[in-house]
This record gives C-alpha cells, structure tokens and sequence, in this order.
C-alpha cells in the first residue's frame, strides 16, 4: 500500500487544484536601488552595482570587490534608533520587509493571520562574525540568539507562523514557495516571503577559497559575465527583497493591487555534489518543468526567463543545457538574462531579487539585459538579451535558481 | 476573508520510518567514520568528513530509519529532505571567524560555506542518498522544532523526509574554538508520505491558528533538544497514549496519531 501511494506520487505529482496566489506587494533593499521603480529602472538602463569595496584583514591579492548595498532607508514608522541598534543584516532585511507591508497596505489585516518566511542560509555565522569582529565572544557559545525573521516579525507587527528558509542561492526562492503553500492551506490569509544577504569578510574569504568568485579585480565593473566565454566567477552581491502574497481573491475583495500571479513553483535537487552543479541538467530542468506544469503553462507562453547564471563555469552551461531540456525548440525564440550581470550574486536574496527583476520586465514591457555578455559561450546557446535591454511584452516569465547541495528551484510569475 | 478555512486533509502525512540517535559532541568523530548500521545504505567514502556535526548526527538517523525497513526498500529517489537544525555549523563557524582576524582569507576553509550553512545538512542527505526531490534546511534557532514541522507539513506534494537535530545545550569553545564542553546531540529522521497510507507507523498533521485569542505565539517552549526527544518518544511508544496534540508556536499545533500496527522502533543513544 505505501509503495501504491508513493507510485502515485511520482508518477502523477500533486494535481489538486490550488487557489490562485499573487504579489501584492515590494519592498526591497539592493545594489540597483530601494524600490521597484528604482531597481526597475536602473535592470532595463543596464546598471551595474559593483564597485572596490575595502575587506577587513585582507591583503591586496585577494577579492576587493562587490556590489553592496550603498543606503539602507529608515523605514516609516521606525525608530531610527532602534534601528541603528540592529546589525547592518538586521537593518537591511527589516527594511525590506517593512517596505514590502507598507506596499502591501496590510493595515486591516489580523496580524496573528500575517506570516513571513524568509530565506536566509547562514545568518549564524554572519551574526558570529560580526558581533566577534565587534569584541563579542558569541561565537564561542553557549548562547541562542533568536532568528532575524522572528526579531523583523516583531518590528513590523506581523504575529503569524515565522520561518527561516535555507536553500543556499535558492534560499527566497523557497520561501516564496512555502508562503504560497502556507496560503493555499488556508493557514495565513498575508504571507511576507522573500530574503536578504550580506557581505562579510568570511562569506567572501570561503567563496574565494572555493574559486567560485571572478578575480577580475582590475574591472569590478565588468567582472560579472555570466554566460561570457571570458566569465571567472560570481561577483558577491548584498541586499533583500521580498514580497506580499495573498490569495488572489482575499486580495481582490480588499481591493489590493496585485502585480503578478505566482503561477508555479518546480523544485528539485541534483544529489550529485556539495558545491558543484550536476553537468547532466535534467533535474534542473526537471524543476522548470514541474514550476510550468503548476502554472498549466506550456513553453510556447513563456516570454522570459531570468537565468540563475551566476558567471560560473560550470553552472552557466549546465543551465543553459537545463533550458534547452526544457523548453525544447523554444529555447531559440524566449529571451534569457541573468541580471546578477548588475546586481552580483545577492546569494540567500538572489531569487526573490530575481522575481522582482521578472516583475519589472511585465511592468515595463522590456527584458533586462545580461551585461558585459560580449561573447556568448557556444556552450550556452540561447536567446541571449546581451548588453542591452530588449523591448518585448512580457506576460510569463520563468526564474531560475540553484543553489549550492544542488538545490533547483523555478518560479512561474504570471502577469496579473 | 479572515475565515479560516477547512484543509487539514491536505497537510496530513504518514510516517513510513523514524529512528532517532543522541551522541556526545566527543563520539561524532566516531559516527563520522560509520554512521549507520552495517545493513544500511553505504555512504560514499569518508562523505561525512567536513560535515557539521548536527549533519552527521541527522545522517546517522537517517541511515537507522531506512535500516529499519523491511526488504524490500522503497526506493528514495525521488524524495525531498527538509532539516530543521538549531545553530549549525558553530564549531567550523568559529575556526572561520577566528581564522578570518589572525590569517585573512587563508583562515577560512573553502567547506565553510557548502557544510555549514542552513541547507547543508538536508543536502548532504540528498547527495549522500541519491535523492532528487526539494532539498532545504528551516529554522537555525530555537524555533526550529516548530518551523520545520509547519514545513514538513506544508511541503506534501511529495515524500519527503522531515531531520530535527539539535544540542541539548550549545557547545562551549575556548578562545581557539575548541570544544571545552561535551553538550549531547539529538537527531530524529521521519520519513514522511502524503496523506493517510496503510501500514503507517503514525499519521501527523498541523492544525493551523484558528483564532483563539488566547495564543502563546512565542511563550515558554522546552529547548528544542527536549521536544525532539519528546516527539521521539511519542512515536515509538514510549509515550503512553497512541494519539499526542502537541503545541506548536503561534497557535498551531501538531495531532499525532500512532498506529497499533507498528512495529518496535528505534531511539537510540548511538
């Protein structure tokens, strides 16, 4: 009997019927700006958020660049210095979130009915290192420090079912598909979801140690190439974004906005290696598969997919293959970009940053450009939307990401 | 639109296996190198090597749970890992930042990131396992207990395996970032199917906030050791009532329902 039910599973996946859930709201804090229109604006100009940055205890031959968050906006209705008593990853992730209620207008709505997932894959070990480079000894135990999602919780007034989603570069990206879920079970009536990164000295010391980051040290500018026959490595990126969803019709009866429908969600993992992606993309492509089978969409009527393409080797061509699987002869007609090309790698925040990005080419009927994409890899043919941006109506797209543990995640976002 | 709605079927899953594992922080080591039982699926060689140590201990229930089923065993390819862990990685994560002041980026070792991260422990499960369903970890604090069953439970559109680990109390690092206390682990793995099946050891669903005013969202819980242990021995008959309602945070809780078919399960100190 349990072998029946597992069959069944496999075979046919979860083909209940589901209430349409959608975005009713944005906030976010990155390298390309604190709002839609900024970051909006700033994806289709072709912007690029990286620059030199100064890495404590680093000596020159290292990594000295990134694409940080200049500004981080005090938000309504927070006391400043309340907030400058945050660490700057509180300080960012809190931002967005607030930014997002306030686009949200959650206002009327009870707040032990409002939950958050965010993903956030290592927030210990960023908050270790900054309070021991501070002085502190926490790393060194035996204390618990509450999570950032339940401290944000509590800042923005939302009481409802708190979590910490951690999926490595697809971290927002699951928990903008747990949120949905939690809505589709009637367990929330609002869900904030969403992630955030920052940059410290460790994270960037352990991606370098692991080669995974460009050297282009004489060209920040230029260092993040995805899908570039020159690319070297993901430049490190910080900031979060995250969304309002609400079921479609609770939003319409309260006379929300609603600014796309999360149509589908596909997840799945490689099992083939801690840090590096499977060269066989099925089960990447398996992802992209199941987000459209979820959103009852074929390939024919996706008009974009924002690539996880991060400039690695390995993985720009594994995805590019993965695509090609998936969307089948289409794969030569439906623009793709990776916008981390401007913004770098915002790692736990990258997905949800990434949606955004999808979002802002519905808004603008424009696909964002993949910069610095000078000379496209044989080995990631596709519909490359290289240097600048392309007019095109956009009213399906697909965002790819994939993280570390071999952790595939896709989203289809429909125009709402 | 604040009416809450009736979907409890919808979240229910079967508990196909469970095991669970307690070592002292000093016998990892020793798990490392044979995390299961003999009988249990192997490991790639020396695979457990720079795992944090919740994710050795997730493993080694893991490998028991599936050891506990009868041959045939289903075949897990197509299964999800979720692991909910409080504080991972503290022990490497100290070496880091430490390491990071005294000798720049020559301090940091490049498996800080891929073993001692949120996720890891779920994805050194589905890699060590072959198993391609959604891999991710949830929690990281002490409300880890309760996010990762609202994940577990939320997460049903296909088996999965729901991993709760965590210290009875965090260990204690000298300057150096070597252990000076020896705090004991605990790891349960629960193998989860969707909806009610036959033969199921137990059956478990989370029944949402329903609007009480009276709701202790983030009151006193017992550590999240604790209540691993205590779930443990709900589902392995140690408790005496087949059927549990656990509190969870925010107004949720947990219905637990025992089968009597069950067999003998394991909660062991490895």
């Amino acid at each position: 009997m349990i072998r029946q039910a597992e069959r069944a599973m496999f075979d046919g996946g979860d083909t209940r019927p589901r209430e349409p859930v959608v975005i009713t709201g944005i906030g976010a804090v990155t390298p390309l700006g604190n709002s839609f229109d900024a970051i909006a604006t700033n994806l289709l100009a072709g912007v690029s958020g990286v620059r030199r940055i100064e890495v404590p205890f680093f000596g020159p031959e290292h990594v000295q660049f990134a694409a940080p968050v200049d500004s981080i906006p005090s938000p309504e209705g927070f006391e400043s210095a309340r907030l400058s008593e945050c660490s700057r990853f509180e300080q960012i992730c809190g931002a967005a979130v607030a930014a997002a209620v306030a686009d949200g207008r959650l206002a009327g709505i009870d707040p032990r009915r409002i939950g958050i997932v965010a993903g956030i894959g290592a927030e210990q070990l960023k908050a270790w290192e900054t309070d021991y480079a501070a002085g502190g000894t926490r790393v060194l135990g035996p204390g618990i420090d509450s999570p950032i999602v339940h401290r944000i919780a509590t800042l923005v007034g939302i009481d409802g079912p708190a979590a910490t989603v951690g999926a490595a570069c697809a971290s927002s990206g699951y928990a903008i598909a747990m949120a949905r879920r939690w809505l589709q079970l009637g367990w929330v009536d609002a869900c904030i979801a969403g992630g955030c990164d920052v940059i410290t000295p460790s994270a960037i010391a352990a991606f370098h140690n692991l080669r995974a980051l460009s050297r282009r040290s004489d060209d920040p500018a230029r260092a993040s190439r995805p899908f570039d026959r020159d690319r070297d490595g993901f430049v490190m990126g910080e900031g979060g974004a995250f969304v309002v969803l609400e079921r479609a019709d609770d939003a319409a009866a309260r006379g929300a906005m609603s600014r796309a429908e999360v149509a589908g969600v596909g997840m799945s993992s490689d099992a083939c290696h801690m840090v590096t992606p499977s060269t066989d993309s099925l089960h990447a492509s398996r992802a992209m598969e199941a987000a459209m089978s979820d959103a009852a969409i074929d390939p024919d009527e996706v008009d974009y997919v924002n690539a996880h393409a991060a400039g690695t080797s390995v993985g720009d061509a594994a995805e590019s293959a993965a695509i090609r699987m998936a969307l089948g002869g289409r794969a030569d007609r439906v623009p793709v970009s990776s916008t981390k090309s401007m913004s770098g790698h915002l790692v736990s925040g990258a997905a949800a940053f990434e949606a955004v990005a999808c979002l802002a080419a519905m808004d603008r009927s424009a696909v964002p450009p993949t910069v610095n994409l000078d000379n496209p890899d044989e080995a990631c043919r596709l519909d490359h939307v290289a240097l600048v941006a392309r007019r095109h109506p956009v009213r399906v797209a697909l965002s790819n990401s994939f993280g570390f543990g071999g952790a595939n995640l896709c989203l289809a976002l429909r125009a709402a | 639109m604040h009416a809450v709605r009736e979907r409890l079927a919808d979240n229910a899953c079967s508990i196909l296996t469970h095991a669970a594992v307690e070592v002292r922080l000093s016998e990892v080591a020793a798990l490392r190198d044979a995390p299961g039982p003999a009988t249990a699926p192997a490991l790639p060689k020396r695979f457990l090597r720079y795992c944090d140590e919740q994710t050795v201990v997730g493993m080694a229930a893991v490998l028991r749970a599936i050891d506990r089923l009868p041959a045939p065993r289903p075949s897990f390819e197509r299964w999800g890992v979720l692991s909910a862990s409080c504080q991972p990685g503290r022990i490497m994560g100290a070496a880091a930042v430490i390491g990071t002041r005294k000798s720049g980026s020559q301090g940091v070792s490049p498996h800080l990131v891929p073993q001692c991260s949120l996720h890891s422990q779920a994805s050194a499960v589905s890699v060590a396992l072959s198993m391609h369903g959604p891999n991710f970890g949830i929690g990281g604090g002490p409300e880890a207990f309760d996010e990762g069953l609202l994940a577990a439970c939320s997460m049903v559109s296909q088996p999965h395996w729901l991993i709760l680990t965590a210290w009875d109390s965090e260990p204690s690092l000298d300057a150096d970032g070597s252990p000076i206390t020896d705090p004991v682990c605990r790891g349960l793995a629960v193998a989860l199917l969707p909806g009610e099946v036959e033969d199921a050891e137990a059956t478990i669903a989370v029944e949402p906030y329903r609007g009480d005013d009276d709701v202790a969202s983030c009151g006193d819980f017992p550590s999240m050791a604790a209540r691993i242990w205590s779930l443990a021995k709900s589902l392995s008959g140690d408790a005496a009532e087949a059927r549990a309602t656990l509190p969870l945070r925010h107004g949720f809780t947990l219905d637990l329902q025992r089968s009597d078919a069950r067999s003998p399960l394991a909660l062991e100190a490895a």
